[in-house]
């Protein structure tokens, strides 16, 4: 899997560079954490506390996440969160890695228009067309529903696009030893080109899963029902007219961002597993 | 023996199957795979999307009032000095946010592309950013940038470069903004680079090695033309998420609602606000279909410059 | 509009586009295919941000409390439907329930956003519900930006003055007590400046765009004499008092005693600004008392009122939100009644509801004369008192603007306060967009 030119004999020279690399880097991963740190520690501040300038509590606090996590709902909210996002990952990655691959693959009229076409509903955001989409929604009698907060979510380009690049750069001859063999399209897509997306699947994974374990905005308007609340439009609670629990706001976001880490993590590890028993990097 | 038959029977339905033409077989399998993408695309998105644009020729007042007005909204667009302000806003974040995080979304892929414990720390704190939501990341860089007590404008005095309001002079809050979407953003892309630098055969740079290329050439001659379909990838996508994205309008909404003196006033930050704070949902239509319209030529300009990131048309 | 739009024989490019064009017109027309989801069970609506569910318990309470007492006693049920402050205020869900044709029935707004939905025509006339001795209950500085020819379309449910809090130990430490607290519009710059040390800004004012910052500044024009309109109607923006009071803001900002950004909430938060010492002065209204109270309960601060200018007279803004009954909605009577009945009655129940929301929930002025008696106890005490004698006698009511004319004068106050325009500039060019706006203007008079 390794690209770059590895030499089985590492000289002195090469090894100072690496270490230099890996110096940097660090440094480079140390300055992206930073502003993180800021959020951990008001998390664990009260709440006079949490505009001072200083990084260490002074007095630090487990209040903030017993208040999150007992006062409010918040098991029930996360509850939703992650049932939310595991089914539209999981029918997401479905249906785009069939299209990305008859995208990239197979012959069909129309092919590169479909493309386009699908590639242009990636050009607009959902400020654009929250009203349009609410309307039909609406007449679709999904508001206030688990459909009206998965379906929608479902369908995005982005998925569809990466998938198709990827699938692009695919060695075909797998394809093609297989349907010399006589098989049939959908068996190609499933025992060929499926084990062979799992680096990139378990990429999309974790970006599908992750927008939505962060999406506000379309289940605010279309679930506004407390008992259907995603964990961001919970968070956007402790928000009231002229100030704010940021305190709270804090220790929940902590607490939500924990489970988002963890599947990074395991995804992260499918991607090296999958690169080390295909063989095929 | 069952297995024996069960393959005769297979055999005999794809004798069956084959009967159809390939082309005619594939074509048919190609229609079938996209299909519930399609539709989905075009219901929830592909028809809002147009409703959005033929709303463009209507006056619109948000309460039920629309009246026809032809291309009325397009014409009061030109009219419209804060529109052309926005459109520069954007366009000089986009220029700036799209090079960047193309770089260092690259830079930081070549960095940890290698399995290694060490690598897979630092990539999971490139990508840490992206876990936390936008209040968040609001909040930290006000507290980051804001003057006197933040870290940076500490930092700048400490240079000797006197007192900087990163966030609330108009001729700096842009760019505090491109960094917060950057450092937000790059773990995504490195995310995406790497998937892409793994996809490049390890043979080429063996066979360049082998011919006497040092890193750097391999990395002109070799690296960057056979990235190109996932180059492709980040461009329109880095550029969308820039121009039209969410996040780029949330985190100007969450840090300075545009401010100061409309400096950051995005496009986007625009349409929102004439649709939803001025119930001016035409207008606001208008300019989003502008939006869409100058997103496909960019896309199209990548298209072409990149090949569709297809090698060869088959 | 027919739902036939909505199926287009064939999908030919022309006939989706047609289609969409329909949907579209339909869809903002608020017909309405398909059910009622919001209210499944026919009773109306009440959407608003402060519950059930919402992130202050008292208020919270209050509002339930409320709709419980109605719906235990009439046949017409009222539903909460809470949404976050934050999504409710210039926030998308108020606009997409209408626009998408399901308006709640009752809602809340502020004046900020009177014209918007009267000029919509979803405002229902209140006043036939409410009788004339609650109708002057109401004082005139309070309900005159919720009348349109002498109809009441909202009726307030607090009054909001600002005023400015500082810190007594930023005082102490400056060697100021509370006699050198500013009284002219040049001593609050001088007191700002001798606060001002290498950690902390002597002032605060709302540094980002929106509402709320043109609601903050308004009364710095006002002090000076300066309007919006004339007697005739035009633009009265570009006067003396209009490019003075954009000039004290500038001067603010340029001397260096205040900053160009605040923490937390931005200049509405005094928990993130003044208890934590990022400012000694603060620009602030009523509420940062009940908001000091929850969080920063050991922070010493006083109160005083604006300063005016050199020959200026004392005046003060007063924000607060209204209920208010959708025209357009389910039955918009039984939410006229409603309205009256929670709000505007002469019971004691209705009286005692709006003292207890503006000192139990809140710490808030009344918008009624009998309230404010009826809780005198609870207004003359402490800061609340300093607000009942000194600070509200000079409140007038915040103004009513199209959002167009919002934003021109956002514009200037942002140009000149951060962008470093020169002040008569910025009134002269915002005047001229004002004329050029009103000369096409048909709706209720600005006020």
């Amino acid at each position: 899997m390794t690209k770059a030119p590895a030499p089985p004999v590492y000289d002195g020279q090469q090894r100072i560079v690496r270490l230099i690399l890996m110096v940097i880097t660090a440094i480079l991963g140390v300055m992206a954490i930073y502003p993180l740190l800021y959020m951990l520690s008001i998390s664990f501040k009260p709440p006079p506390e949490v505009f001072r300038s200083n990084v260490l509590p002074a007095q630090p606090t487990l209040a903030n996440f017993f208040y999150v996590l007992t006062e409010v709902p918040f098991w029930h909210y996360l509850a939703n969160t992650f049932i939310v996002s595991s089914v539209v990952t999981v029918v997401a990655l479905f249906f785009h890695t069939m299209a990305g691959y008859a995208l990239a693959r197979l012959r069909f009229p129309g092919r590169e228009a479909v493309f386009l076409a699908m590639l242009s509903t990636f050009l607009v955001s959902l400020p654009v067309i929250i009203v349009p989409l609410f309307a039909m929604v609406r007449m679709m009698g999904m508001v206030n529903s688990w459909a009206g907060l998965i379906i929608p979510s479902i369908f995005d380009a982005f998925g569809i696009f990466l998938l198709r690049q990827y699938y692009l750069s695919l060695p075909r001859e797998l394809e093609e030893a297989a349907l010399i063999d006589g098989a049939g399209y959908w068996r190609i897509y499933w025992s060929i080109i499926l084990p062979l997306s799992r680096p990139i699947v378990s990429t999309l994974a974790i970006l599908f899963f992750l927008a939505n374990w962060n999406s506000f905005l379309w289940p605010l308007t279309v679930a506004p029902q407390s008992d259907l609340w995603v964990v961001q439009v919970a968070i956007a609670n402790f928000k009231s007219q002229y100030s704010s629990a940021w305190n709270y706001t804090m220790a929940a976001s902590v607490i939500v961002a924990i489970p988002m880490l963890v599947i990074f993590v395991i995804f992260q590890r499918q991607i090296m597993d999958s690169i080390k028993t295909t063989g095929l990097k | 023996m069952t297995a024996h038959l069960n393959g005769d029977r297979k055999a005999a339905k794809r004798a069956a199957l084959r009967q159809l033409p390939t082309e005619r077989r594939e074509a048919v399998a190609g229609i079938l795979f996209v299909l519930p993408d399609a539709l989905g695309l075009l219901i929830f998105i592909g028809l809002p999307m147009l409703l959005a644009i033929g709303m463009s020729a209507f006056e619109v007042d948000g309460f039920g009032g629309f009246r026809f007005v032809g291309l009325g909204n397009y014409a009061r667009m030109v009219a419209d000095p804060l529109f052309w302000s926005a459109l520069r806003v954007t366009l000089t974040f986009a220029l700036m946010a799209v090079p960047l995080l193309y770089v260092i979304g690259l830079m930081l892929a070549l960095l940890v592309q290698k399995t290694s414990r060490f690598n897979t720390a630092m990539r999971f704190l490139f990508f840490a950013p992206q876990v936390v939501s936008l209040v968040v990341v609001a909040l930290v860089w006000q507290l980051m940038s804001v003057e006197k007590i933040g870290v940076l404008p500490r930092l700048i005095a400490g240079l000797g470069l006197g007192s900087v309001s990163f966030l609330g002079n108009p001729h700096v809050a842009l760019f505090t903004v491109v960094l917060a979407f950057v450092w937000f953003l790059m773990g995504f892309y490195m995310l995406i680079f790497i998937g892409g630098l793994q996809d490049i055969p390890k043979e080429y740079y063996e066979a360049a090695r082998i011919d006497g290329a040092n890193r750097a050439q391999s990395f002109w001659h070799i690296t960057l033309p056979l990235l190109r379909p996932t180059s492709f990838f980040v461009l329109v996508v880095s550029s969308v998420a820039a121009v039209s994205g969410q996040q780029a309008f949330d985190l100007v909404y969450v840090m300075t609602r545009g401010g100061p003196a409309n400096a950051t006033l995005l496009l986007i930050t625009y349409i929102y606000q004439q649709a939803f704070q001025y119930g001016a949902f035409g207008y606001a239509s208008a300019m989003a279909t502008l939006l869409v319209l100058m997103l496909m030529a960019i896309t199209l300009a990548f298209f072409w410059a990149t090949r569709g990131g297809r090698f060869q048309y088959d | 509009m027919s739902d036939t739009h909505l199926r287009p024989q064939g999908w030919s490019r022309r006939s989706i586009l047609k289609a969409g064009v329909g949907l579209g017109a339909a869809g903002l027309t608020g017909f309405s295919l398909g059910s009622s989801a919001f209210a499944a069970d026919g009773s109306l609506n009440f959407m608003q941000f402060i519950g059930p569910n919402g992130p202050s318990k008292t208020q919270s309470e209050w509002i339930v409390h409320l709709v419980d007492a109605w719906n235990s006693a009439n046949d017409a049920k009222i539903t909460l439907d809470y949404v976050p402050d934050s999504e409710y205020i210039g926030g998308t869900k108020l606009a997409t329930s209408f626009a998408s044709g399901q308006g709640p029935d009752v809602f809340l707004i502020s004046p900020g956003d009177f014209l918007r939905y009267y000029n919509g025509g979803v405002l229902t006339d209140l006043s036939p519900h409410i009788d004339a001795a609650a109708q002057a209950d109401f004082p005139e500085t309070v309900i005159a930006n919720r009348k349109v020819d002498g109809k009441i379309y909202g009726v307030p449910m607090e009054v909001e003055p600002m005023a400015f809090y500082y810190s007594v130990k930023a005082f102490e430490d400056a060697g100021l007590n509370e006699n050198d607290v500013p009284k002219t519009w040049d001593e609050l710059l001088e007191v700002g400046k001798k606060l001002t040390t290498a950690d902390r800004y002597g002032l605060l004012f709302e540094t980002q765009p929106g509402y709320y910052q043109n609601f903050t500044w308004y009364p710095f024009m006002w002090q000076g004499g300066g309007e919006f309109q004339q007697a005739d109607g035009k633009s009265a923006f570009d006067s003396p008092a209009t490019v003075a009071a954009l000039k004290l803001w500038q001067d603010a900002v340029a001397s260096g005693a205040a900053p160009r950004q605040a923490l937390g909430g931005g200049g509405s938060d005094i928990a993130a600004n003044l208890a934590s010492g990022y400012c000694a002065i603060q620009n602030m209204g009523i509420w940062g008392i009940s908001d000091l109270a929850n969080n920063a309960p050991d922070f010493k601060y006083g109160v005083f009122r604006l300063p005016v200018p050199a020959g200026g007279k004392y005046v003060t803004v007063g924000g607060g939100w209204a209920f208010v009954a959708n025209a357009k909605g389910k039955n918009p009577e039984a939410a006229a009644k409603f309205i009256a009945w929670a709000l505007a009655s002469m019971s004691k129940e209705s009286i005692d509801r709006v003292v207890d929301w503006c000192t139990v929930a809140k710490s808030d002025m009344p918008p009624r004369n009998s309230a404010l008696k009826a809780g005198a106890a609870a207004f003359d005490k402490g800061m609340l008192g300093v607000f009942t004698r000194e600070i509200h006698p000079g409140t007038r009511a915040e103004p009513r603007l199209p959002p167009e004319v919002y934003k021109m004068i956002s514009d200037a106050i942002q140009g000149t306060m951060l962008g470093g325009t020169d002040p008569q500039q910025a009134a002269a060019t915002a005047s001229q967009q004002i004329d050029a706006f009103l000369a096409s203007y048909k709706g209720a008079p600005l006020l």
